[in-house]
Protein backbone atom coordinates (compact mmCIF):
# COMPACT_ATOMS: atom_id res chain seq x y z
CA UNK A 1 0.00 0.00 0.00
CA UNK A 2 2.77 1.91 0.93
CA UNK A 3 4.65 1.66 -2.26
CA UNK A 4 1.56 1.72 -4.06
CA UNK A 5 1.12 5.39 -2.87
CA UNK A 6 4.89 6.43 -3.08
CA UNK A 7 5.00 5.83 -6.87
CA UNK A 8 1.66 7.74 -6.91
CA UNK A 9 2.71 10.39 -5.61
CA UNK A 10 5.83 10.73 -8.10
CA UNK A 11 4.06 9.93 -11.80
CA UNK A 12 4.05 13.67 -12.03
CA UNK A 13 7.81 14.08 -12.03
CA UNK A 14 7.88 10.55 -14.12
CA UNK A 15 6.27 12.34 -16.83
CA UNK A 16 8.41 15.19 -16.38
CA UNK A 17 11.57 13.62 -16.59
CA UNK A 18 10.59 11.61 -19.19
CA UNK A 19 9.93 15.27 -21.42
CA UNK A 20 13.06 16.39 -19.88
CA UNK A 21 14.72 13.08 -21.78
CA UNK A 22 12.90 13.62 -24.76
CA UNK A 23 14.66 17.08 -24.69
CA UNK A 24 17.91 16.24 -23.67
CA UNK A 25 18.22 14.05 -26.64
CA UNK A 26 16.88 16.44 -29.10
CA UNK A 27 19.76 18.88 -28.03
CA UNK A 28 22.13 16.36 -28.69
CA UNK A 29 21.21 15.69 -31.84
CA UNK A 30 21.48 19.34 -32.70
CA UNK A 31 25.09 19.47 -31.21
CA UNK A 32 25.58 16.98 -34.12
CA UNK A 33 23.88 18.44 -36.25
CA UNK A 34 25.95 21.60 -36.44
CA UNK A 35 29.12 19.56 -36.26
CA UNK A 36 28.18 18.12 -39.03
CA UNK A 37 26.84 21.02 -41.01
CA UNK A 38 30.14 22.26 -40.40
CA UNK A 39 30.84 26.24 -41.58
CA UNK A 40 28.36 28.44 -43.35
CA UNK A 41 28.98 29.93 -46.28
CA UNK A 42 29.34 33.52 -44.87
CA UNK A 43 32.32 36.50 -46.74
CA UNK A 44 34.63 36.33 -44.62
CA UNK A 45 36.56 33.93 -42.71
CA UNK A 46 36.35 34.78 -39.40
CA UNK A 47 32.67 35.74 -39.61
CA UNK A 48 31.90 31.89 -41.03
CA UNK A 49 34.12 30.76 -38.16
CA UNK A 50 32.57 33.21 -35.35
CA UNK A 51 29.20 32.03 -36.13
CA UNK A 52 30.27 28.38 -35.74
CA UNK A 53 31.50 29.16 -32.41
CA UNK A 54 28.51 30.55 -31.50
CA UNK A 55 25.88 28.27 -32.23
CA UNK A 56 27.95 25.53 -31.09
CA UNK A 57 28.02 27.14 -28.02
CA UNK A 58 24.66 27.66 -27.53
CA UNK A 59 24.16 24.12 -28.63
CA UNK A 60 26.31 22.82 -25.55
CA UNK A 61 24.50 24.87 -23.47
CA UNK A 62 21.12 23.78 -24.26
CA UNK A 63 22.58 20.09 -23.71
CA UNK A 64 23.71 21.34 -20.02
CA UNK A 65 20.63 22.59 -18.98
CA UNK A 66 18.84 19.66 -20.47
CA UNK A 67 21.08 17.49 -18.44
CA UNK A 68 20.74 19.55 -15.06
CA UNK A 69 16.95 19.48 -15.29
CA UNK A 70 17.30 15.76 -15.70
CA UNK A 71 18.97 15.44 -12.80
CA UNK A 72 16.49 17.54 -10.57
CA UNK A 73 13.98 16.12 -12.02
CA UNK A 74 15.70 12.21 -11.57
CA UNK A 75 15.93 13.53 -7.59
CA UNK A 76 12.09 14.12 -7.50
CA UNK A 77 11.36 10.45 -8.73
CA UNK A 78 13.37 9.02 -5.93
CA UNK A 79 14.26 5.21 -6.08
CA UNK A 80 12.57 2.63 -6.44
CA UNK A 81 11.76 0.56 -2.80
CA UNK A 82 13.99 -2.01 -2.34
CA UNK A 83 12.61 -3.61 0.50
CA UNK A 84 10.46 -5.84 -1.50
CA UNK A 85 11.54 -9.02 -2.06
CA UNK A 86 11.74 -9.65 -5.59
CA UNK A 87 13.42 -5.84 -6.07
CA UNK A 88 12.34 -4.52 -9.41
CA UNK A 89 10.68 -7.10 -10.43
CA UNK A 90 7.93 -6.65 -7.56
CA UNK A 91 7.12 -3.32 -9.41
CA UNK A 92 5.33 -5.99 -11.97
CA UNK A 93 2.69 -6.30 -9.81
CA UNK A 94 1.40 -2.87 -10.21
CA UNK A 95 1.16 -3.42 -13.83
CA UNK A 96 -2.58 -2.20 -14.56
CA UNK A 97 -3.21 -4.54 -17.33
CA UNK A 98 -2.92 -8.21 -15.26
CA UNK A 99 -4.62 -10.25 -17.43
CA UNK A 100 -3.13 -9.51 -20.75
CA UNK A 101 0.33 -10.17 -19.61
CA UNK A 102 1.05 -12.32 -16.27
CA UNK A 103 4.22 -11.66 -16.00
CA UNK A 104 4.18 -11.59 -12.40
CA UNK A 105 2.58 -14.31 -11.28
CA UNK A 106 4.72 -16.43 -13.52
CA UNK A 107 7.57 -15.04 -12.31
CA UNK A 108 6.71 -16.00 -8.76
CA UNK A 109 6.22 -19.80 -9.64
CA UNK A 110 9.40 -19.30 -11.48
CA UNK A 111 11.30 -18.02 -8.54
CA UNK A 112 9.30 -20.29 -6.32
CA UNK A 113 10.41 -22.85 -8.55
CA UNK A 114 14.26 -22.29 -8.75
CA UNK A 115 14.21 -21.90 -4.66
CA UNK A 116 13.33 -25.42 -4.40
CA UNK A 117 15.90 -26.69 -6.89
CA UNK A 118 18.27 -25.00 -5.32
CA UNK A 119 17.72 -26.52 -1.84
CA UNK A 120 17.13 -30.00 -3.23
CA UNK A 121 20.47 -29.91 -4.67
CA UNK A 122 22.01 -28.58 -1.80
CA UNK A 123 20.70 -31.72 0.03
CA UNK A 124 21.81 -34.41 -3.05
CA UNK A 125 25.03 -32.89 -3.24
CA UNK A 126 25.72 -33.24 0.60
CA UNK A 127 24.62 -36.78 0.46
CA UNK A 128 26.67 -37.77 -2.44
CA UNK A 129 29.63 -36.44 -0.49
CA UNK A 130 29.21 -38.27 1.96
CA UNK A 131 29.11 -41.72 0.08
CA UNK A 132 30.27 -42.09 -3.66
CA UNK A 133 28.12 -44.47 -5.21
CA UNK A 134 31.60 -46.12 -6.59
CA UNK A 135 32.95 -48.33 -4.47
CA UNK A 136 35.90 -47.98 -6.02
CA UNK A 137 37.96 -45.01 -6.21
CA UNK A 138 39.66 -46.30 -9.74
CA UNK A 139 36.30 -46.19 -11.45
CA UNK A 140 36.67 -42.71 -11.62
CA UNK A 141 39.22 -43.18 -14.21
CA UNK A 142 40.97 -40.39 -16.52
CA UNK A 143 38.28 -38.18 -15.27
CA UNK A 144 39.63 -38.08 -11.97
CA UNK A 145 42.90 -35.87 -12.89
CA UNK A 146 41.08 -32.93 -14.23
CA UNK A 147 38.12 -33.02 -11.31
CA UNK A 148 39.46 -32.63 -7.57
CA UNK A 149 38.39 -35.89 -6.69
CA UNK A 150 36.05 -35.20 -3.18
CA UNK A 151 37.01 -37.67 -0.70
CA UNK A 152 34.08 -39.15 0.85
CA UNK A 153 34.11 -38.35 4.70
CA UNK A 154 33.46 -42.29 5.93
CA UNK A 155 36.52 -43.56 4.40
CA UNK A 156 38.41 -41.48 5.49
CA UNK A 157 37.65 -42.68 9.45
CA UNK A 158 40.84 -42.89 11.68
CA UNK A 159 41.34 -46.81 12.11
CA UNK A 160 40.99 -46.67 15.97
CA UNK A 161 37.48 -46.42 15.78
CA UNK A 162 37.46 -48.87 13.27
CA UNK A 163 39.34 -51.32 15.58
CA UNK A 164 36.44 -50.10 18.31
CA UNK A 165 33.34 -50.71 16.20
CA UNK A 166 34.99 -54.21 15.12
CA UNK A 167 35.59 -55.27 18.41
CA UNK A 168 32.07 -54.21 19.90
CA UNK A 169 30.85 -56.24 17.21
CA UNK A 170 33.17 -59.28 17.74
CA UNK A 171 31.76 -59.44 21.87
CA UNK A 172 28.10 -59.09 20.05
CA UNK A 173 28.42 -62.44 19.58
CA UNK A 174 30.26 -65.12 21.60
CA UNK A 175 29.94 -67.62 19.09
CA UNK A 176 31.88 -65.56 16.43
CA UNK A 177 35.35 -64.83 16.57
CA UNK A 178 36.51 -61.99 14.60
CA UNK A 179 40.10 -61.19 14.12
CA UNK A 180 41.64 -58.02 12.98
CA UNK A 181 44.53 -57.92 10.65
CA UNK A 182 46.24 -54.58 9.06
CA UNK A 183 48.41 -56.37 5.99
CA UNK A 184 48.91 -53.19 4.08
CA UNK A 185 48.83 -49.94 5.60
CA UNK A 186 45.02 -48.98 7.10
CA UNK A 187 42.96 -50.92 5.40
CA UNK A 188 41.70 -53.80 7.81
CA UNK A 189 41.14 -57.61 6.78
CA UNK A 190 38.82 -59.42 9.41
CA UNK A 191 39.13 -62.98 10.12
CA UNK A 192 35.85 -64.02 11.13
CA UNK A 193 35.48 -67.71 12.56
CA UNK A 194 31.96 -69.02 13.17
CA UNK A 195 31.80 -72.17 15.21
CA UNK A 196 33.38 -74.78 14.17
CA UNK A 197 31.01 -74.06 10.53
CA UNK A 198 33.13 -71.78 8.81
CA UNK A 199 35.83 -68.93 8.14
CA UNK A 200 35.60 -65.86 6.45
CA UNK A 201 37.96 -63.52 5.34
CA UNK A 202 36.12 -59.92 5.07
CA UNK A 203 38.24 -57.20 3.27
CA UNK A 204 37.44 -53.83 4.74
CA UNK A 205 37.87 -50.32 3.44
CA UNK A 206 37.64 -48.11 6.09
CA UNK A 207 34.02 -49.52 7.31
CA UNK A 208 32.76 -50.59 4.34
CA UNK A 209 33.25 -54.17 3.50
CA UNK A 210 35.02 -54.63 -0.02
CA UNK A 211 34.90 -58.13 -0.45
CA UNK A 212 34.41 -61.51 1.29
CA UNK A 213 35.63 -64.89 0.98
CA UNK A 214 34.17 -67.71 2.97
CA UNK A 215 36.29 -70.93 3.89
CA UNK A 216 35.11 -74.17 5.79
CA UNK A 217 36.61 -74.34 8.73
CA UNK A 218 39.15 -77.29 7.93
CA UNK A 219 40.49 -75.28 4.95
CA UNK A 220 43.85 -73.30 4.69
CA UNK A 221 43.22 -69.14 5.03
CA UNK A 222 47.07 -68.14 4.57
CA UNK A 223 48.95 -68.57 1.67
CA UNK A 224 52.01 -70.81 1.64
CA UNK A 225 54.20 -67.07 2.83
CA UNK A 226 51.85 -66.98 6.23
CA UNK A 227 49.82 -64.33 4.49
CA UNK A 228 45.82 -64.30 4.69
CA UNK A 229 44.67 -65.57 1.40
CA UNK A 230 42.05 -63.07 0.62
CA UNK A 231 41.90 -64.14 -2.93
CA UNK A 232 41.41 -68.25 -3.67
CA UNK A 233 38.12 -69.34 -3.31
CA UNK A 234 36.90 -72.12 -1.14
CA UNK A 235 37.90 -76.51 -2.51
CA UNK A 236 34.01 -76.62 -1.43
CA UNK A 237 30.81 -76.03 -3.43
CA UNK A 238 29.15 -74.98 -0.33
CA UNK A 239 31.14 -72.39 0.63
CA UNK A 240 31.67 -71.24 -3.03
CA UNK A 241 27.89 -70.81 -2.84
CA UNK A 242 28.05 -69.42 0.51
CA UNK A 243 30.72 -66.56 -0.88
CA UNK A 244 28.52 -65.98 -3.48
CA UNK A 245 25.62 -65.09 -1.05
CA UNK A 246 27.78 -63.27 1.45
CA UNK A 247 28.56 -61.06 -2.14
CA UNK A 248 25.09 -60.02 -2.10
CA UNK A 249 24.68 -59.27 0.90
CA UNK A 250 27.05 -56.64 1.21
CA UNK A 251 25.41 -54.84 -2.17
CA UNK A 252 22.51 -55.50 -0.02
CA UNK A 253 23.29 -54.08 3.46
CA UNK A 254 23.86 -50.53 2.19
CA UNK A 255 23.72 -47.58 4.56
CA UNK A 256 25.71 -44.81 3.52
CA UNK A 257 24.58 -42.49 6.85
CA UNK A 258 25.98 -45.51 9.38
CA UNK A 259 28.76 -47.79 8.21
CA UNK A 260 28.80 -49.33 11.67
CA UNK A 261 25.37 -50.24 11.13
CA UNK A 262 26.18 -51.94 8.07
CA UNK A 263 28.89 -53.84 9.25
CA UNK A 264 26.94 -55.19 12.35
CA UNK A 265 24.00 -56.19 10.03
CA UNK A 266 26.62 -58.23 8.14
CA UNK A 267 27.78 -60.05 10.89
CA UNK A 268 24.51 -60.81 12.04
CA UNK A 269 23.25 -62.34 8.82
CA UNK A 270 26.49 -64.26 8.37
CA UNK A 271 25.83 -65.65 12.06
CA UNK A 272 23.09 -67.44 10.69
CA UNK A 273 25.21 -69.58 8.92
CA UNK A 274 26.59 -71.56 12.23
CA UNK A 275 23.61 -74.12 11.90
CA UNK A 276 24.47 -74.19 7.84
CA UNK A 277 24.79 -78.11 7.59
CA UNK A 278 21.94 -78.38 10.97
CA UNK A 279 18.95 -76.61 9.42
CA UNK A 280 16.46 -77.97 6.22
CA UNK A 281 15.11 -76.00 3.86
CA UNK A 282 12.14 -73.90 5.07
CA UNK A 283 10.23 -74.68 1.87
CA UNK A 284 11.20 -77.73 0.66
CA UNK A 285 11.93 -79.06 4.29
CA UNK A 286 14.86 -81.44 2.64
CA UNK A 287 18.52 -81.33 3.51
CA UNK A 288 19.94 -81.43 0.37
CA UNK A 289 19.25 -80.04 -3.30
CA UNK A 290 21.75 -81.16 -6.42
CA UNK A 291 23.97 -82.17 -3.33
CA UNK A 292 24.14 -78.92 -1.51
CA UNK A 293 22.30 -77.87 2.03
CA UNK A 294 20.62 -74.62 2.06
CA UNK A 295 23.20 -71.96 1.35
CA UNK A 296 20.66 -68.70 1.20
CA UNK A 297 19.83 -67.18 4.12
CA UNK A 298 17.15 -64.44 4.07
CA UNK A 299 18.42 -61.12 4.64
CA UNK A 300 15.83 -60.17 7.37
CA UNK A 301 14.09 -63.22 8.74
CA UNK A 302 17.52 -65.25 8.25
CA UNK A 303 15.14 -68.06 7.30
CA UNK A 304 17.46 -70.98 5.04
CA UNK A 305 16.79 -71.59 1.83
CA UNK A 306 18.12 -73.67 -1.06
CA UNK A 307 19.31 -71.44 -3.48
CA UNK A 308 16.65 -72.56 -6.35
CA UNK A 309 13.99 -72.26 -3.40
CA UNK A 310 13.98 -68.67 -2.39
CA UNK A 311 12.03 -67.51 -4.97
CA UNK B 1 39.11 -84.29 6.12
CA UNK B 2 35.55 -84.31 6.49
CA UNK B 3 32.83 -86.48 8.57
CA UNK B 4 33.09 -89.91 7.25
CA UNK B 5 30.51 -92.26 8.07
CA UNK B 6 31.32 -96.16 6.74
CA UNK B 7 28.57 -98.71 6.52
CA UNK B 8 28.13 -102.45 5.42
CA UNK B 9 25.75 -102.92 1.89
CA UNK B 10 23.66 -106.03 2.49
CA UNK B 11 23.93 -107.79 -0.64
CA UNK B 12 20.66 -107.96 -2.63
CA UNK B 13 18.67 -110.95 -2.52
CA UNK B 14 19.11 -112.98 -5.65
CA UNK B 15 21.96 -110.84 -6.53
CA UNK B 16 25.85 -111.81 -6.31
CA UNK B 17 27.93 -108.87 -4.70
CA UNK B 18 29.72 -107.92 -8.11
CA UNK B 19 25.97 -107.36 -9.24
CA UNK B 20 24.79 -105.40 -6.17
CA UNK B 21 28.46 -103.49 -6.60
CA UNK B 22 27.16 -102.56 -10.28
CA UNK B 23 24.09 -101.81 -9.31
CA UNK B 24 25.09 -99.02 -6.73
CA UNK B 25 27.52 -97.97 -9.26
CA UNK B 26 24.57 -97.13 -11.84
CA UNK B 27 22.40 -95.12 -8.77
CA UNK B 28 25.67 -92.83 -7.98
CA UNK B 29 25.99 -91.97 -11.89
CA UNK B 30 22.40 -91.65 -12.03
CA UNK B 31 22.73 -88.91 -8.90
CA UNK B 32 25.37 -87.20 -11.03
CA UNK B 33 28.04 -88.26 -9.06
CA UNK B 34 31.53 -88.41 -11.03
CA UNK B 35 34.40 -91.52 -10.72
CA UNK B 36 37.60 -90.94 -9.62
CA UNK B 37 39.87 -93.82 -9.96
CA UNK B 38 39.71 -96.61 -7.32
CA UNK B 39 40.61 -96.88 -3.42
CA UNK B 40 41.76 -99.76 -1.18
CA UNK B 41 42.23 -100.40 2.24
CA UNK B 42 43.57 -102.93 4.08
CA UNK B 43 44.02 -104.39 7.32
CA UNK B 44 46.81 -106.94 8.68
CA UNK B 45 45.97 -108.74 11.90
CA UNK B 46 49.10 -109.37 14.31
CA UNK B 47 48.64 -111.87 17.27
CA UNK B 48 51.09 -111.26 20.47
CA UNK B 49 53.28 -114.02 21.11
CA UNK B 50 53.62 -115.76 24.39
CA UNK B 51 51.14 -114.86 26.08
CA UNK B 52 51.05 -115.90 29.37
CA UNK B 53 48.79 -114.45 31.12
CA UNK B 54 45.22 -116.41 31.16
CA UNK B 55 43.49 -113.61 29.37
CA UNK B 56 42.38 -113.26 25.95
CA UNK B 57 44.90 -112.05 23.34
CA UNK B 58 44.80 -108.62 22.34
CA UNK B 59 45.43 -108.04 18.72
CA UNK B 60 47.15 -105.58 16.83
CA UNK B 61 45.67 -104.27 13.67
CA UNK B 62 47.88 -102.65 10.75
CA UNK B 63 45.50 -100.57 8.24
CA UNK B 64 46.56 -98.76 4.97
CA UNK B 65 44.61 -96.50 3.41
CA UNK B 66 44.94 -95.37 -0.53
CA UNK B 67 43.68 -91.98 0.92
CA UNK B 68 46.91 -91.72 3.16
CA UNK B 69 49.03 -93.34 0.60
CA UNK B 70 52.67 -92.30 3.04
CA UNK B 71 51.18 -93.46 5.83
CA UNK B 72 49.54 -95.74 8.00
CA UNK B 73 47.46 -96.79 10.61
CA UNK B 74 48.29 -99.19 13.98
CA UNK B 75 45.42 -100.10 15.98
CA UNK B 76 45.95 -101.85 19.37
CA UNK B 77 42.51 -103.86 20.33
CA UNK B 78 40.76 -101.50 22.83
CA UNK B 79 44.09 -99.23 22.97
CA UNK B 80 45.68 -96.70 21.45
CA UNK B 81 45.83 -95.63 17.80
CA UNK B 82 49.14 -94.80 15.91
CA UNK B 83 49.57 -92.87 12.87
CA UNK B 84 52.75 -93.67 11.31
CA UNK B 85 54.98 -93.58 8.30
CA UNK B 86 54.35 -96.27 5.98
CA UNK B 87 57.31 -98.36 6.72
CA UNK B 88 55.92 -98.97 9.76
CA UNK B 89 55.53 -102.48 8.02
CA UNK B 90 59.05 -103.47 8.53
CA UNK B 91 59.52 -102.58 12.06
CA UNK B 92 56.79 -105.24 12.28
CA UNK B 93 58.49 -107.49 10.63
CA UNK B 94 61.10 -107.07 13.28
CA UNK B 95 58.79 -107.32 16.32
CA UNK B 96 58.40 -110.98 14.85
CA UNK B 97 59.46 -112.04 18.37
CA UNK B 98 56.15 -110.27 20.18
CA UNK B 99 53.65 -110.19 17.33
CA UNK B 100 53.13 -112.35 14.81
CA UNK B 101 51.31 -111.83 11.17
CA UNK B 102 48.19 -113.81 11.01
CA UNK B 103 48.39 -115.23 7.75
CA UNK B 104 44.74 -115.45 5.86
CA UNK B 105 43.72 -112.85 8.22
CA UNK B 106 44.35 -109.81 5.66
CA UNK B 107 40.96 -108.25 4.72
CA UNK B 108 41.23 -105.59 2.36
CA UNK B 109 38.23 -103.42 0.67
CA UNK B 110 38.65 -101.99 -3.21
CA UNK B 111 36.25 -100.30 -5.31
CA UNK B 112 35.64 -97.19 -6.92
CA UNK B 113 35.87 -93.69 -5.56
CA UNK B 114 33.37 -91.24 -6.61
CA UNK B 115 32.69 -87.45 -6.30
CA UNK B 116 29.43 -86.13 -5.88
CA UNK B 117 29.42 -82.49 -4.91
CA UNK B 118 31.22 -82.08 -1.84
CA UNK B 119 30.61 -86.02 -1.26
CA UNK B 120 32.96 -88.42 -1.78
CA UNK B 121 31.87 -91.96 -2.17
CA UNK B 122 34.09 -94.86 -2.08
CA UNK B 123 32.14 -98.27 -2.73
CA UNK B 124 34.24 -101.49 -1.70
CA UNK B 125 34.25 -104.76 -2.60
CA UNK B 126 35.34 -106.72 0.99
CA UNK B 127 37.55 -109.55 0.88
CA UNK B 128 38.80 -111.79 3.37
CA UNK B 129 41.83 -113.98 2.17
CA UNK B 130 40.83 -113.68 -1.54
CA UNK B 131 37.03 -114.52 -1.33
CA UNK B 132 34.59 -111.69 -1.20
CA UNK B 133 32.47 -111.42 1.97
CA UNK B 134 30.41 -108.21 1.45
CA UNK B 135 30.63 -104.26 0.28
CA UNK B 136 31.53 -101.67 2.17
CA UNK B 137 30.23 -97.86 1.39
CA UNK B 138 32.01 -94.98 2.73
CA UNK B 139 30.66 -91.78 2.42
CA UNK B 140 32.36 -88.71 3.32
CA UNK B 141 31.06 -85.13 3.63
CA UNK B 142 33.95 -83.01 2.85
CA UNK B 143 33.25 -79.19 4.14
CA UNK B 144 32.00 -80.17 7.69
CA UNK B 145 34.30 -81.33 10.46
CA UNK B 146 31.33 -82.17 13.32
CA UNK B 147 29.66 -85.20 13.12
CA UNK B 148 26.58 -84.16 15.13
CA UNK B 149 26.14 -80.98 12.66
CA UNK B 150 25.85 -82.87 9.36
CA UNK B 151 24.54 -86.16 10.55
CA UNK B 152 21.07 -85.85 9.06
CA UNK B 153 22.74 -84.36 5.68
CA UNK B 154 24.59 -87.32 4.86
CA UNK B 155 21.75 -89.54 6.37
CA UNK B 156 19.69 -87.95 3.93
CA UNK B 157 22.27 -88.07 0.78
CA UNK B 158 22.80 -91.92 1.76
CA UNK B 159 19.48 -92.63 1.50
CA UNK B 160 19.11 -91.15 -1.87
CA UNK B 161 21.21 -94.27 -3.10
CA UNK B 162 21.34 -96.79 -0.28
CA UNK B 163 17.11 -96.57 0.43
CA UNK B 164 16.56 -97.52 3.43
CA UNK B 165 18.97 -99.36 4.78
CA UNK B 166 20.87 -96.37 6.03
CA UNK B 167 23.51 -96.68 9.43
CA UNK B 168 22.96 -95.18 12.57
CA UNK B 169 25.40 -92.46 13.55
CA UNK B 170 28.73 -94.53 13.62
CA UNK B 171 29.35 -95.53 17.46
CA UNK B 172 32.96 -93.61 16.64
CA UNK B 173 31.22 -90.31 17.14
CA UNK B 174 28.46 -91.15 19.02
CA UNK B 175 30.97 -92.03 22.21
CA UNK B 176 32.81 -88.60 21.42
CA UNK B 177 31.51 -85.59 23.62
CA UNK B 178 29.58 -82.83 21.98
CA UNK B 179 32.06 -80.36 20.04
CA UNK B 180 35.04 -82.26 18.98
CA UNK B 181 35.52 -82.74 15.92
CA UNK B 182 36.93 -85.24 13.40
CA UNK B 183 40.71 -85.18 13.22
CA UNK B 184 43.16 -84.93 10.15
CA UNK B 185 44.20 -88.18 10.26
CA UNK B 186 41.73 -90.71 9.29
CA UNK B 187 41.65 -92.56 12.55
CA UNK B 188 38.03 -92.43 13.22
CA UNK B 189 37.34 -93.49 8.93
CA UNK B 190 39.62 -96.58 10.11
CA UNK B 191 38.61 -97.82 12.94
CA UNK B 192 35.09 -97.93 11.33
CA UNK B 193 36.31 -100.06 8.71
CA UNK B 194 37.75 -102.22 11.72
CA UNK B 195 34.68 -102.59 13.67
CA UNK B 196 33.17 -103.51 9.44
CA UNK B 197 36.07 -105.75 9.15
CA UNK B 198 35.91 -107.90 12.24
CA UNK B 199 32.05 -107.83 11.78
CA UNK B 200 32.84 -109.43 8.13
CA UNK B 201 34.96 -112.17 9.53
CA UNK B 202 33.01 -113.45 11.96
CA UNK B 203 29.70 -113.65 9.49
CA UNK B 204 31.36 -115.80 7.46
CA UNK B 205 29.69 -118.95 7.64
CA UNK B 206 26.48 -116.54 7.16
CA UNK B 207 27.63 -114.47 4.84
CA UNK B 208 29.43 -117.14 2.52
CA UNK B 209 25.96 -118.69 2.11
CA UNK B 210 24.47 -115.74 0.09
CA UNK B 211 27.66 -115.19 -2.21
CA UNK B 212 27.37 -117.21 -5.19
Amino acid sequence: MADVMNVGVNLEAFSQAINAIQALRSSVTRVFDTLKDGMKNKETLEGREKVFITEFQDNLQAVNRDLNELERLSNLVGRPSESHPLHNSGLLSLDPVQDKTPLYSQLLQAYKWSNKLQYHAGLASSLLNQQSLKRSANQMGASAKRRPKVQPSTLVLPPQYVDDVISRIGRMFPDMSIELFRPNGTSAVLLVTLGKVLKAVVVMRSLFIDRTIVRAFNENIYTEDGKLDIWSKSNYQVFQKVTDHATTALLHYQLPQMPDVVVRSFMTWLRSYIKLFQTPCQRCGRYLQDGLPPTWRDFRTLEAFHDSCRQ
Amino acid sequence: MGVTCVCQVPVAEGKSVQQTVDMLHRKLEQLGAVKQGNFCVDCETYHPVGNTSGQPPKFLYVMHNSETPLSCLALFEGGPCLTADGNFDVLMVKLKSHFQNSKGHKVESRGARYQYCDFLVKVGTVTVSSSARGISVEVEYCPCVVPGDCWNLMKEFMQSFLGPSVPELPSVFAAKPEGLYAPVDCSDTMTQYLELFSKLRKQQVVSGSSVR
